[in-house]
């Protein structure tokens, strides 16, 4: 008797714990909704901050006639406006033994990205080498865009190009090459008048980071 | 007879007691509140050096200030010499004020414009009293506040200091140290040089590498405020310079100084038995107060500072390059110095290796250090592996600073590098600094630089044909280099540098030149 009377304050003293109380619950519930809700206002806040410029505000398309173009195996021509180079590959350009076998070569045209794919800094064509070279961090292009020396680790990327003729019909078209997915040269077949360069679209450079180049 | 019912009780008191003893009372009631418990012959004690009362009153600031909460009444006098600290937390803190008093004063004669920037610049040099020497002074004081930060977590990591209990306090300061990165880093962008555009293109385009594609290509275009630098890029990261670092830095400033008292600071390691720390227990014999010998020395500390700021400006000019060009990247371009190592990295290879997850792993492995090397030994003696590891890393890190300076491995063709040791495209270089009248009318060979008929031309002609050495015999032959010095217009002088040389493969003449105007008061030296 004494031993039951004992006995029963503890029991009420130590109740079964619930594994959730309600309010608990309901605490979590709260933390859950103030979590999305600042998930929500992360997410504004970078919509806000996404900078707003319209489509191919980045250049636009640049129509170059055919007078200006480079002839073939001439060095490449700067077309600052547009931010590339077009590089003329003629026969010459096509059997430069620097060209890595990796990367195949047909002639034609192709518009250079004036950008560096390593940091992003502006390369120059450095006559007396016979080639691209970047200022910031010395990676070496051929004027094919093909990297052959330094720490990019890719080709340049180009801008696709249509060849039109005097009635405005595209004759040649940059198209992706079967082995890189880079964009190709493009020949100038008879009646073309001019280029068009989309710098809206970017074509990237193949990979491309063992020395000397190739893949 | 009062219209209104106006009780002042100093009237009471000055009837009482008379005008001169009230003011004397009322005065002194005033000093003590201004400095939180200290009267004037509390002050005039410390100022003699007294020893204080019981209860020492020059505690009260301590307790019941606000400017002092955090600082301690007393330290250990083991940490009262240079070592261990060599005061480098102390001068980090007193950096960061100092960019902060000279950053705001330089902001009134900036606008965040790339139509403006610049032109301001130029106003700030040449047309605001002192205008040069504050921007010197923050220039200055942003480079020397990098390299006192690090030394400050170098110092902290060889008398292990950031071990247990203070491994959230190295945590915190590794933080500041990215801070203070990103605030020297971000304040390179705002004189809208040269400089400023391919720094931080340079750096920006380091985190484009960010993968997933999406993540990095949407952070690039946060940071850049559009595809390329322009207008909306110079306004963010104005505004992370002068806005949101600041406010990071001074939050984990806070957290990081309040843990740093909280634990004490710690005594040199060969003074405690191993696994002991007895920060917090100072025995009363070996306590050096703040009032007077702290307050004094770091009043005395800031005081010298700044004048060593203010002379060291006066030597050490903020440079300023040509205007921005989107267009043209100079050649030898680089980011800082204390980003260099990351170039070096990034020579290695690829940038998403070596400009993101390699540098990522080693700053958060900075970060969790003494949450993983947890060994009790704080003596020097029982860390050989840890200092040696220590000592590899800052050597690495001075081997990949020379990786990352122009000097390794960016050559681009002799001759064109041969012209820019004269005429360099980042900085004035010789040519431009030389006294514009010795510049005499003519055509030098500079071989027969010996013939040169003034010792500036004398100069700059030996070192152009040192540098033409450069260009490889047996790709070359005939090599020659010419300068030719015009008078163009009035003060104006046009100087051609021409290298001339034969390829030995065809028998090909070939010609490389660079053309540069030189007035009279180009001023490149900034009046040196």
């Amino acid at each position: 008797m004494t031993d039951a009377v004992a006995e029963a304050p503890a029991e009420s003293a130590a109740p079964e714990r619930l594994p959730l109380t309600r309010r608990e619950f309901l605490n979590y519930l709260w933390a859950m909704s103030m979590a999305v809700f600042m998930a929500g206002g992360g997410g504004l806040t970078v919509w806000f901050l996404y900078p707003r410029f319209r489509e191919g505000e980045f250049g636009g398309v640049f129509t170059v006639p055919l007078g200006e173009l480079p002839p073939a195996d001439a060095p490449p021509k700067e077309f600052p406006e547009g931010r590339f180079w077009i590089s003329n590959i003629g026969a010459g350009v096509e059997q430069d033994p620097r060209q890595p076998e990796d990367y195949p070569l047909q002639q034609g045209l192709r518009a250079i990205y004036k950008v560096c794919t390593h940091l992003g800094c502006l390369y120059k064509w450095i006559e007396a080498n016979d080639r691209f070279e970047c200022p910031c961090h010395g990676s070496k292009f051929l004027q094919t865009g093909t990297r052959i020396d330094g720490p990019a680790r890719r080709n340049l990327d180009v801008f696709p190009i249509e060849v039109i003729d005097a009635g405005g019909n595209v004759l040649a078209r940059t198209e992706p090459s079967l082995n890189s997915q880079e964009g190709t040269a493009v020949p100038l077949p008879d009646g073309a008048i001019a280029i068009r360069v989309d710098t809206g679209r970017r074509v990237t450079g193949a990979s491309n980071s063992a020395p000397g180049g190739g893949f | 007879m009062s219209i209104f019912n106006l009780h002042l009780p100093i009237l009471d008191e000055i009837k009482e007691h008379g005008l001169k003893t009230t003011v004397r009372d009322r005065s002194v009631d005033v000093v003590t509140r201004l400095t939180s418990g200290l009267s004037p012959s509390d002050i005039r004690s410390i100022l003699r050096d007294d020893p204080p009362g019981r209860p020492n009153p020059r505690l009260k600031p301590h307790s019941e200030g606000f400017w002092l909460h955090m600082k301690p009444t007393y330290y250990h006098q083991l940490m009262d010499g240079v070592y261990p600290t060599f005061r480098l937390g102390w001068l980090s803190t007193f950096f960061f004020v100092f960019e902060i008093i000279t950053g705001v004063l330089l902001m009134v004669y900036y606008t965040p414009s790339p139509a403006f920037a610049y032109e301001n610049m130029l106003t700030i040099l040449g047309n605001v009293p002192f205008g040069r020497l504050l921007r010197d002074m923050h220039r200055l004081g942003a480079e020397l506040m990098v390299a006192v930060v690090m030394l400050h977590a170098l110092r902290t990591f060889l008398t292990g200091s950031y071990k247990k209990p203070r491994q959230f306090t190295w945590a915190t300061g590794m933080i500041l140290l990215l801070v203070t990165w990103l605030l020297s880093f971000s304040g390179y962008l705002l004189p809208w040089d040269q400089l400023s555009l391919w720094a931080v293109t340079i750096g920006v385009s380091m985190v484009e590498a960010i993968p997933p594609e999406i993540v990095g290509q949407t952070v690039n275009l946060l940071a850049r405020g559009a595809p390329e630098f322009g207008a909306n890029g110079l306004l963010r990261w104005y505004l992370l310079h002068v806005v949101a670092m600041p406010l990071v830095g001074i939050i984990f400033f806070g957290v990081h100084y309040y843990k740093v008292i909280h634990h004490g600071h710690s005594l040199p390691p060969e003074d405690e038995e191993v696994g002991e720390d007895t920060a917090k227990r100072v025995p009363t014999d070996t306590r050096v107060y703040f009032f007077p010998t702290i307050a004094t020395r770091e009043l005395f500390y800031t005081v010298a500072l700044t004048a060593m700021m203010v002379v060291g400006s006066l030597f050490i000019h903020a440079p300023l390059e040509p205007h921005a060009d989107p267009l043209i990247t100079p050649l030898h371009s680089t980011a800082p110095w204390y980003f260099l190592w990351l170039q070096g990295m990034l020579k290695l290879g690829d940038k998403v290796i070596w400009g993101l997850i390699v540098p990522g792993v080693l700053i958060s492995g900075l970060l969790v250090l003494p949450y993983i090397e947890v060994g009790p030994s704080r003596r020097y003696g029982d860390r050989r592996i840890g200092l040696t590891a220590g000592a590899v890393t800052t050597l690495l890190f001075a081997i990949l600073s020379y990786m990352g300076s122009p000097w390794y491995a960016v050559q681009t063709s002799a001759e064109q590098e041969a012209v820019a040791e004269l005429v360099p495209e980042t900085h004035p270089g010789p040519l431009r600094l030389s006294d514009w009248n010795e510049l005499q009318v003519g055509t030098y060979d500079a071989s027969a630089y010996e013939a040169a008929p003034t010792e500036a031309l004398h100069d700059l002609l030996e070192e152009f044909d040192h540098e033409l050495a450069r260009i490889p015999r047996d790709e070359r032959t005939d090599h020659e280099g010419i300068m030719v010095i015009e008078n163009w217009q009035t003060g104006l002088k046009k100087i051609t540098l021409r290298v001339l040389w034969t390829t030995v493969a065809d028998g090909n003449p070939g010609e490389y030149s660079q053309t540069l105007y030189l007035h009279e008061d180009s001023n490149y030296g900034q009046g040196e």
